[in-house]
């Protein structure tokens, strides 16, 4: 019997644990686990992680607006500090109503990464405590501006201008 | 006493650009919450409108004033990783050099804010007296002081000077030498203990729940280094350890940065001894190809992540940053309940956070 | 018309010239003046030079030494507009400043630099309970700014403030106990007759833990590092005088010199034998006084020095520290400080009081 990788043993503990869910689980390279779950799920996956597998540590929460699929994906990145592996947990919500269950009660670490995704894509993470702007000025009133369909003012005149009009006329 | 709202900033002594609203009672802060922002750049959409050449002096300034070599070091990494390129010896070991030189000026730097919201100004002057020597040696290699766009796709954009070689070790010894001094006047001071030591104790368990990165978790005493955890450039060549502290208070968090300046001098002498000869920059097409990938380094404050898609372009379709001191600020609040109003600006300045950093 | 007045006061005109000196220009207004300009040049450049840095460098008549620098400084702060904030009591606020200037110089109106050579002391007022009401005077001072930081009406001048007041607490008792035990010693209220006790030996030898608590316990009370915890930079922007600005200001920043020259002559006074010293040849031929003055000032500049040097090297401390300090170290030394010198009161007698 050859002795496998503990990243082939992650992917194979995940699939036997969630059939259904886990659309893809993978090897991406030493260190690097990739597993694509249904959005409704995450919650349940999370939680398998951060328990069964000692995924404690926090380490990036991803916003990818994909506007030709008409989808977001959001991607955790978790950092096993015992096992040395970087999992990517990743999902797809669908642009027109992007909800997702808030993995605060998981990590808590990713409070102001949910945040930030919350303010850059305008994607709602149900249950989390504080959803307000975080980097963003406070008076900010644009579209989430990382999504793709942002428009970038030319300069920062035009954006101011575009305000003084919006605010005179209204 | 009925609770008191006070405002922390953006003006003020200790804050740099941000605000913090405390509930204060009495002399008692029972609730900080950080209100970040002010330097907002939006980095990462304007990565996705210039080409990854262009993208490079900016990014650097994700993390400008302190580490910019560190910074830009995982932005080629997740690139090099994309396009499967490997990279001329001796640009690795410059790049090193180059790194590890920012590490030393970042934490001396870092010493000297943390003794300034301890009230001892002589020790603001002393490190940055002797940053600057390392600034100026940085400034040998790289052409500049603070933001060196040194580091490139393919390898480095110069090679070492004459005379380099020789200068720098000169300097490290007069450095290790002069950490002797360091100790004496801030880290044995007994007034010091007094004001830092107990002080924003972070344990382990709560320094992993919340994400916490670099130096900071390694005072909790969690051993953690993405260099020695994933070698990335040639840190698996080099012979070093990785200092952790005990109690995790601010004490720790000081003293971990400035044995990892002896760390740093340690690595910096290695890699000079051992540097090849060598070319020191490959040619590439700049175009980087479909794919993604997801890379750490260990900066100055602590683990930069680089999440990088490429669409076979020569842009970015999507460069998410997750830099080391936005991870620190959740520690912020935490650490900030029901403490006295004096140990808010040491546990503050303990974190080392970095405005630039937080908001990219 | 002018030159009888001292008519009225009833002294004859060689009196009269004296108490002009001594009013004006020593130990009066011009020497606390004089003393604070002198002492911010030199905290500034002696910093500096602790910090490796150069300090001010291009004011003044020497290269590279600044020595104008203060008077520059005093001159742009009086050019500034006297802003008071919307909401402050405009009376307290107002009046803050130059009350604590006021009261800062006022102790020194009370303290003898030199014995006159036909009896009687160089000093502006004399009176026999001199230390009671040098105490009193340093009483007020905290209450001068409780007042201005609660009439200024800001979050940082009240947290100031408040601090101050919680200062007061720490530093007021074994302050006091240390100089009940130089009481003891000299049997007398009168500074005078204090330095002259310390004729034969000075009492920092005799009391050397009492003056450890007393010169602690001075420089809480002018709040010099590491006690600056009104100030506190890092924490309450300036405390208390967060909201002065222009003139108010540089009042405010003086009368703290005026306070460092009045503590300063004090612990001369109570344990570095004030004026005794030998006769300096030169200027005791002109004045056996001015020989006082010299030793008084030589004394005095010393321990400037030792309480700037703290700036230097120590960071500051917590209220709460300062506080427990206050009272679980520095009361129990100043009460074995009077245990001792009570019980060991057969071996100084002789050398205080002659026997």
């Amino acid at each position: 019997m050859i002795d496998k990788s503990a990243e082939e043993l992650i992917v194979d503990s995940v699939k036997a644990r969630f059939p259904e869910e886990v659309i893809e689980a993978k090897v991406q390279r030493k260190n690097r686990v990739s597993i694509s779950v249904r959005n409704n799920r995450i919650y349940d996956v999370g939680l398998f992680l951060r328990d069964e597998l000692e995924f404690d540590h926090i380490a990036s929460v991803s916003g990818v607006d994909y506007i030709d699929m008409n989808e977001f994906e959001v991607i955790y990145y978790v950092w096993s500090i015992n096992k040395k592996v970087l999992v990517g947990l990743r999902t797809k919500i669908p642009r027109d109503n992007p909800v997702l269950k808030s993995l605060v009660d998981v990590w808590e670490g990713v409070l102001y990464h949910e945040r930030e995704v919350w303010e850059m894509f305008g994607i709602k993470f149900e249950g989390h405590p504080n959803l307000s702007l975080l980097l963003l000025p406070e008076d900010w009133d644009g579209p989430p501006p990382l999504r793709k369909d942002f428009v970038l003012p030319e300069t920062h005149q035009e954006r101011l201008e575009e305000k003084i009009k919006k605010l005179s006329s209204g | 006493m009925s609770i008191m709202k006070l405002s922390i900033g953006p003006q003020h002594p200790i804050s740099a650009h941000f605000r913090f609203l405390l509930d204060v009672d009495g002399d008692v802060v029972l609730k900080l919450e950080p209100d970040v922002g002010y330097t907002h750049r939006g980095i990462e959409k304007l990565a996705e409108k210039r080409t990854y050449l262009q993208n490079l002096p900016v990014i650097e300034r994700v993390n400008s004033y302190c580490d910019s070599a560190g910074t830009m070091l995982g932005y080629l990494e997740v690139i090099e990783e994309l396009m499967g390129l490997e990279v001329p010896e001796r640009a690795k070991y410059l790049r090193v050099i180059a790194a590890e030189l920012n590490r030393i000026a970042s934490h001396l730097y870092a010493a000297s804010l943390f003794s300034v919201a301890t009230g001892l100004e002589t020790m603001l002057m002393w490190p940055i007296n002797d940053r600057e020597l390392i600034l100026d040696l940085l400034e040998r290699l790289t052409g500049q002081r603070i933001t060196y766009t040194y580091q490139t796709i393919g390898g480095v954009r110069f090679d070492m000077p004459d005379g380099f070689k020789e200068e720098a070790l000169k300097r490290l010894d007069y450095l290790e030498k002069r950490t002797e001094d360091y100790y004496k006047m801030l880290l044995w001071n007994h007034t010091f203990h007094m004001r830092t030591k107990k002080v924003g104790i972070l344990r382990p368990s709560d320094a992993i729940k919340l994400g916490v990165v670099g130096p900071n978790l390694r005072a909790s005493g969690v051993k953690v280094d993405v260099r020695k955890d994933e070698p990335y450039e040639v840190y698996d060549r080099f012979d070093f350890s990785i200092p952790t502290g005990k109690n995790g208070d601010s004490y720790d968090r000081l003293e971990v940065r400035f044995k990892e300046v002896g760390q740093s001098i340690n690595i910096l002498r290695q890699a000079l001894k051992d540097i090849p000869k060598g070319p020191i920059k490959k040619w590439v097409p700049p175009i980087v190809p479909k794919g993604e990938a997801y890379t750490r380094v260990e900066a100055a404050r602590g683990e930069f992540g680089y999440h990088l898609i490429g669409d076979g372009s020569m842009k970015p379709y999507r460069l998410k940053i997750s830099p080391p001191s936005f991870r620190n600020l959740i520690a912020l609040p935490h650490l900030c309940q029901n403490i006295p109003l004096a140990d808010v600006p040491i546990i503050y300045i303990s974190l080392d956070l970095i405005p630039m950093d937080v908001d990219r | 018309m002018i030159g009888l007045e001292f008519l009225i006061l009833g002294l004859d005109f060689p009196q009269f010239i004296e108490l002009v000196l001594k009013v004006l220009i020593f130990p009066g207004l011009a020497f606390p003046l004089l003393f604070a300009i002198i002492v911010i040049w030199f905290e500034r450049k002696f910093l500096a030079r602790i910090m490796l840095r150069i300090g001010p460098l291009h004011i003044g008549p020497f290269n590279r030494t600044g020595l104008l620098q203060p008077i520059a400084d005093f001159i742009k702060l009086i050019q500034k507009e006297i802003i008071v904030p919307d909401n402050a009591h405009k009376l307290i606020y107002n009046l803050a400043p130059i009350m604590a200037a006021l009261v800062a110089s006022l102790s020194v109106a009370f303290i003898p630099y030199a014995p006159k050579p036909g009896g009687g002391y160089w000093m502006i007022f004399y009176t026999p309970f001199s230390l009671l009401v040098i105490l009193a005077i340093f009483t007020a001072r905290p209450f001068i700014i409780i007042a201005a930081g609660w009439a200024s009406n800001s979050k940082y001048c009240t947290i100031g403030a408040l601090r101050a007041a919680l200062q007061l607490l720490s530093y007021e008792v074994p302050l006091a106990l240390s100089l009940a035990s130089i009481v003891i010693m000299s049997g007398t209220f009168d500074l005078a007759k204090i330095v002259e006790a310390q004729s034969s030996i000075w009492f920092i030898i005799l009391q050397p833990i009492g003056f450890i608590v007393v010169l602690i316990g001075m420089m809480t009370e002018i709040a010099r590092r590491p006690f600056d915890i009104p100030f506190a930079e890092q924490e309450v922007v300036f405390g208390w005088p967060t909201e002065y600005t222009g003139t108010q200001f540089a009042l405010i920043m003086v009368s703290e010199y005026f306070d460092l020259c009045a503590v300063t002559s004090l612990i001369t006074v109570f344990f570095l034998g004030g004026w005794s010293g030998p006769a300096i040849p030169l200027l005791n031929d002109i004045s056996p006084i001015l020989s006082g003055i010299f030793w008084f000032l030589l004394k005095m500049a010393i321990l400037t020095v030792i309480i700037i040097m703290g700036r230097g090297i120590f960071p500051r401390v917590r209220i709460d520290q300062l506080l427990d300090a206050g009272w679980t170290i520095g009361i129990p030394l100043a009460i074995l400080q009077i245990s001792i010198t009570l019980l060991t009161a057969q071996w100084w007698l002789p050398l205080v009081r002659g026997g």
